[in-house]
């Protein structure tokens, strides 16, 4: 990187002889593209040359398996519009991404609210809720499928004392998303709380005094004022708990395989199925292309639905 | 009036307590519980109604998944501990200089750039993994650290939040620099690098715990025991004892939570600063 380092007034001898005189412009141009190296290199290899080849593949028979990789066209697309398999995952995914980005927005925004009251230790209740985002998805599940056991698990235990009779959490293909929704609101609602946290905190006291001076009870500033100027911070928590939480996967990998049935299936696990256990890589390349167009709709779709209320 | 507001001052901070005393428990018990009967024989566990306090804690079932032929905790540590640390140093060492040139340094083409970066990170990362997948196993770098450490080095999310660090110190210092005769490489790494500390741990804290805890890349480019990392090894002691010795499974989880425990420990101011500050990287 020495061409980069040019050194005005460092005098004309650190510059070999037969080295010709570049000016200050286009040393300072030279300078960023070898600071940029590194990086385009290897952004280039791992996500600009792969985001093409995913596409390129998934116009093509391309098993992992077989030497001959014909090209299909759209084949793999139109299979994929037929193939149930995919649109149960999907409603699956839908299902597990509406309750549990419900779940963890009402319980983070429920947290933040009470630790941004004058209440003594409120770091160390924020320290203490935020503790398992850090978990690894393989400890939660390990954790969780043992609590929701139908026959040992504590959490039937604490539903026995109301007289509920044991429940087959993950066993009962209605219940199993539910249950591994609120597997992961316990596992995620940090990270939305402290967003909320640092969005209450943005909202300026007065607004509150004037109101409270009008007689306003706190359901109205609630209502009035918090809700509607966290709105942007609930636009951001909810298109970022979309985009995560429709990746899922490691819960019902871990919790479920699936099942019972294919009642807990996912797209990312479909994925996973067809192009490391079913060696079809062009039509894993396929489902891949498809959810990123379906990640792209539903954000815009949000964008919309949310901003479009804003009339302050 | 003033009584008034004393007693809706109280009432907020009644409800406030009572929120709060809730949700801890809420994620406190369910540790605790594991925790608990990670101490106990796999009779105690399984029986109804389930204990909840071991009559004799042991620490049976922590020797058992340490020491059994099949299961390498050990190994799967280290790993994870190798591979995260690597590519952490990996996507500071690539992504600092990166994000210096789009904060401070004018070339042609720099704002087209930075936003053909920002486009890509809208697309989901399942995108590039059969590709790159493919990639490691003619590289032959299946079942090594390289898989682990270098694809996803390349971090835009990283670049964008240094940048707009970078973009923060103020410009004067580093005029004073060039007085001094430094060039751009000086300027980068002596004034700009030890002033963005901050960004730097906060970056590297929540890249090393994104890698640490990532389950689908490890899972499908290591294949041998030895290889594998925590969470990946997690999910085969599960598959493998979740029936018969759930237990010692809840010892495994617990000891792989360890490590994270301490980090947190140690950095959790900085852990909590940061979430705001990166927005989580863009995830949990």
């Amino acid at each position: 990187m020495t061409g980069a380092s040019a050194r005005p007034g460092a005098g004309p001898d650190w510059r070999p002889a037969w080295l010709p005189e570049i000016n200050l412009k286009r040393r300072e141009e030279i300078a960023a593209w070898l600071f940029l190296t590194p990086f385009l290199i290897f952004f280039a290899v791992f996500i600009g040359r792969a985001m093409f080849a995913a596409v390129q593949m998934s116009f093509y028979d391309w098993h992992a398996l077989r030497p001959s990789r014909p090209f299909v066209s759209f084949e793999n697309y139109e299979e994929l519009l037929r193939d149930d398999v995919f649109w149960f995952a999907l409603k699956n995914t839908i299902v597990f991404t509406a309750m549990t980005v419900a779940g963890t927005t009402v319980v983070a925004l429920a947290a933040a609210l009470a630790v941004t009251q004058p209440v003594r230790q409120a770091n160390f209740f924020r320290v203490l809720l935020y503790m398992p985002s850090l978990f690894s998805v393989g400890a939660v599940g390990l954790i969780w499928v043992w609590l929701l056991n139908s026959q040992f698990g504590v959490i039937n235990y604490g539903l026995s004392f109301f007289g509920i009779r044991p429940v087959n959490w993950l066993g009962d293909p209605a219940l199993v998303l539910p249950a591994l929704s609120l597997t992961t609101i316990w596992w995620a609602f940090g990270f939305p709380m402290l967003i909320f946290i640092a969005g209450l905190q943005g909202i300026p006291e007065h607004l509150y005094e004037a109101a409270r001076i009008d007689g306003a009870n706190g359901r109205q500033l609630f209502f009035n004022i918090t809700l509607p100027l966290l709105r942007p911070t609930i636009l951001f928590v909810t298109v970022t708990g979309v985009i995560g939480h429709f990746q899922v996967y490691g819960q019902p990998f871990i919790m479920t395989n699936g099942g019972p049935g294919r009642s807990s299936y996912t797209v990312i696990f479909y994925f996973y199925h067809t192009a490391w256990a079913s060696f079809r890589m062009g039509y894993g390349a396929a489902v891949a292309v498809a959810l990123a167009v379906i990640m792209a709709v539903v954000t815009v779709v949000q964008f919309l639905v949310i901003s479009r209320r804003v009339e302050y | 009036m003033a009584l008034m507001h004393r007693r809706r001052a109280w009432q907020n901070r009644f409800w406030a307590y009572l929120v709060l005393v809730a949700l801890s428990l809420f994620v406190f018990l369910p540790m605790l519980v594991v925790i608990s009967q990670s101490l106990m024989t796999n009779m105690e566990v399984t029986r109804w109604p389930p204990q909840i306090v071991p009559v004799h804690p042991t620490l049976f079932n922590y020797n058992d998944v340490l020491t059994r032929q099949d299961l390498r905790l050990d190994l799967w540590l280290r790993n994870s501990m190798v591979a995260a640390t690597g590519h952490t140093l990996a996507v500071l060492v690539i992504c600092a200089p990166a994000a210096y040139a789009f904060a401070r340094l004018r070339f042609r083409g720099s704002n087209a750039l930075f936003a053909i970066l920002l486009l890509t990170i809208m697309i989901p990362s399942q995108v590039t993994l059969i590709p790159n997948y493919l990639l490691m196993r003619d590289l032959k770098w299946l079942d090594s650290f390289n898989a682990l450490i270098f694809p996803g080095a390349a971090n835009v999310f990283g670049v964008f939040l240094l940048r707009q660090f970078f973009m923060q110190i103020p410009q004067e210092l580093e005029e004073a620099a060039v007085m001094d005769g430094a060039g751009y490489l000086r300027r980068f790494t002596q004034i700009v690098l030890p002033l963005s500390s901050n960004a730097l741990t906060a970056l590297a804290i929540f890249v090393f715990l994104g890698h640490y805890n990532d389950l689908f890349w490890p899972f499908i480019v290591t294949n041998s025991l030895e290889t594998r990392t925590l969470p990946v090894g997690l999910t085969i002691l599960n598959s493998a004892y979740g029936m018969q010795y759930r237990p010692m499974v809840l010892a495994g989880a617990v000891l792989s939570t360890i490590p994270i425990l301490i980090v947190y420990i140690i950095f959790q101011r900085r852990i909590i600063q940061g979430v705001t500050l990166t927005g989580g990287m863009g995830g949990r």
